[in-house]
């Protein structure tokens, strides 16, 4: 099947659902508890100035901050865990168990520490992502082949070379996997943090819609999160397709 | 002259002892190929004279000096062609030149150079994927020899090779030599291989490695694969399989 069929059956399968949707909400009537899409829609055309010019910003602004930590944060701790095996038997059991908290009952903890603040919804973030950053960036490292190390050793090259000329472009395709992992799960850790409580924002808006018991209100920036987050990982496919072109 | 005195190795770890006192030696510009049953040793003689490993008594010379003490002794080119799947023909056969700082104007018309004499100019820009196995190893080549060394290492380069690329880049490679004035070392498990490249062969015996069959090939200079059929070479090759069966049985 050629990828223009395949992305056509893709779009196919979201238009069936939007219509499933569509066909339940009309069924069960009940627009407060199932909105219709055609209402979610007409909700974001009426708030569009509100939502694009003001929450969305203040969204993108955690997602982005959040994500730049994140693969620095995840960077680090895999170079350091390559560094030294005793750094991964110490590290690795530690950053396992950071994901096993559920992040909205760590958040509380991070809004008693820093507040409302820019800095606690950018944590959240980085709290979530990190860890697949420095999990698969450090898988990465350890996939380089022993006999092009070997290689390298021969052509008298000293660790910095190694790192540089094989590991790091051996761990490249691992580190691009976890980012695109990350880049939704930075929509949903900024959402998450907004709901607990921030100035601006699409979680923030989601939950002063929830209060008013508007469905639609609530859904509507669901919708937008998705559709950015849908387009930022089409922008990094055509990235990684440019990056790794030496792929098959 | 690169010289084995009385070199012992056990790899780090292992109980078993891989070589047991072992002498030979090889003259500059020559080609000599080492054949073994597998797991002899064959591999490990190459990690030795990469310093990726160090016997644990004897010495290994070349015009006298400990191979250890001279930067960029071998030039060595893997079984596998083990090209960086990221970087293109050019930029892999660079690679040694990189490592040396060499600067990326100079080191690009070096790799373009390089791949003109292996026949693969046009193929500069090509990722590894898109090269055949015979052409992969060719690359390979290149960059072995880009490494600048005067002794090239060959580790059974063309074991993974169908039968008609092999005899292919046999030919080739002998013509290469034959051009490059280099010391070429070259690992195999094809008898026919051997005898058809090498001047010397060294045939390994025993486990650990105690003893080493010297055989000179009774070939001319210009030679071809079907003087392999001739009579003396024949009975060489003969006495060399003889060698490796009894070593299989062990």
């Amino acid at each position: 099947m050629s990828a223009a069929k395949k992305r056509l059956w893709g779009a196919l399968f979201i238009v069936i659902l939007i219509v499933l949707w569509q066909v339940i909400a009309m069924a069960v009537n009940k627009s407060y508890m199932l909105p219709q899409p055609i209402d979610v829609l007409a909700h974001i055309w009426e708030n569009r100035v509100e939502i694009f010019t003001v929450h969305l910003p203040a969204t993108m602004q955690v997602v982005g901050l959040g994500l730049l930590f994140s693969v620095i944060a995840g960077f680090v701790f895999a170079l350091l865990m390559d560094c030294d095996a005793r750094i991964e038997k110490a590290v690795y059991p530690l950053l396992t168990a950071s994901q096993t908290i559920p992040t909205m009952c760590i958040a509380p903890v991070l809004v008693l520490w820093l507040g409302y603040s820019v800095q606690m919804r950018v944590f959240v973030v980085v709290l979530v992502n990190f860890f697949s950053v420095a999990v698969n960036v450090f898988d990465g490292l350890k996939s380089t082949n022993q006999g092009m190390t070997e290689l390298m050793e021969t052509y008298g090259a000293d660790r910095w070379q190694r790192f540089f000329l094989l590991r790091l472009p051996t761990a490249m395709p691992d580190f691009f996997t976890a980012l695109k992992i990350a880049v939704p799960w930075s929509m949903v850790g900024a959402a998450v943090a907004e709901w607990l409580g921030a100035p601006a924002g699409l979680g923030m808006y989601s939950r002063n819609c929830m209060t008013e018991l508007d469905a639609a209100g609530l859904l509507a920036p669901l919708i937008v999160l998705t559709v950015i987050a849908l387009i930022l990982n089409g922008v990094l496919s055509v990235i990684e397709k440019k990056v790794f072109s030496w792929k098959a | 002259m690169l010289e084995f005195k009385n070199v012992s190795f056990t790899y780090q770890g292992g109980d078993s002892q891989i070589l047991k006192d072992i002498s030979f030696s090889i003259e500059d510009k020559s080609f000599v190929s080492i054949i073994g049953a597998s797991g002899t040793g064959k591999t490990t003689i190459f990690r030795l004279l990469n310093s990726l490993e160090r016997p644990d008594s004897g010495e290994i010379t070349a015009d006298g000096k400990n191979i250890s003490e001279i930067k960029g002794f071998a030039g060595y080119m893997p079984q596998q062609d083990l090209l960086f799947p990221w970087r293109n023909a050019w930029q892999n056969v660079s690679l040694p030149m990189q490592v040396k700082h060499m600067g990326a104007d100079e080191r690009k018309e070096r790799a373009y150079a390089m791949l003109d004499k292996v026949g693969l100019y046009d193929c500069a820009e090509k990722y590894p994927r898109e090269l055949s196995g015979g052409m992969r190893q060719r690359v390979s080549f290149a960059r072995t020899l880009c490494t600048g060394a005067d002794f090239l290492l060959l580790d059974e380069p063309f074991s993974a090779l169908d039968s008609i690329t092999r005899i292919g880049l046999q030919e080739w490679l002998y013509t290469q030599w034959k051009a490059l004035d280099k010391t070429i070392l070259f690992i195999t498990h094809d008898v026919d291989e051997a005898v058809f490249l090498s001047q010397k062969i060294l045939v390994l015996s025993g486990r650990p490695v105690d003893t080493i069959h010297e055989y000179k090939v009774p070939l001319p200079e210009a030679r071809d694969i079907s003087m392999l059929a001739d009579s003396p070479v024949e009975k060489l090759k003969n006495e060399i399989i003889s060698i490796l069966r009894s070593e299989a049985e062990i």
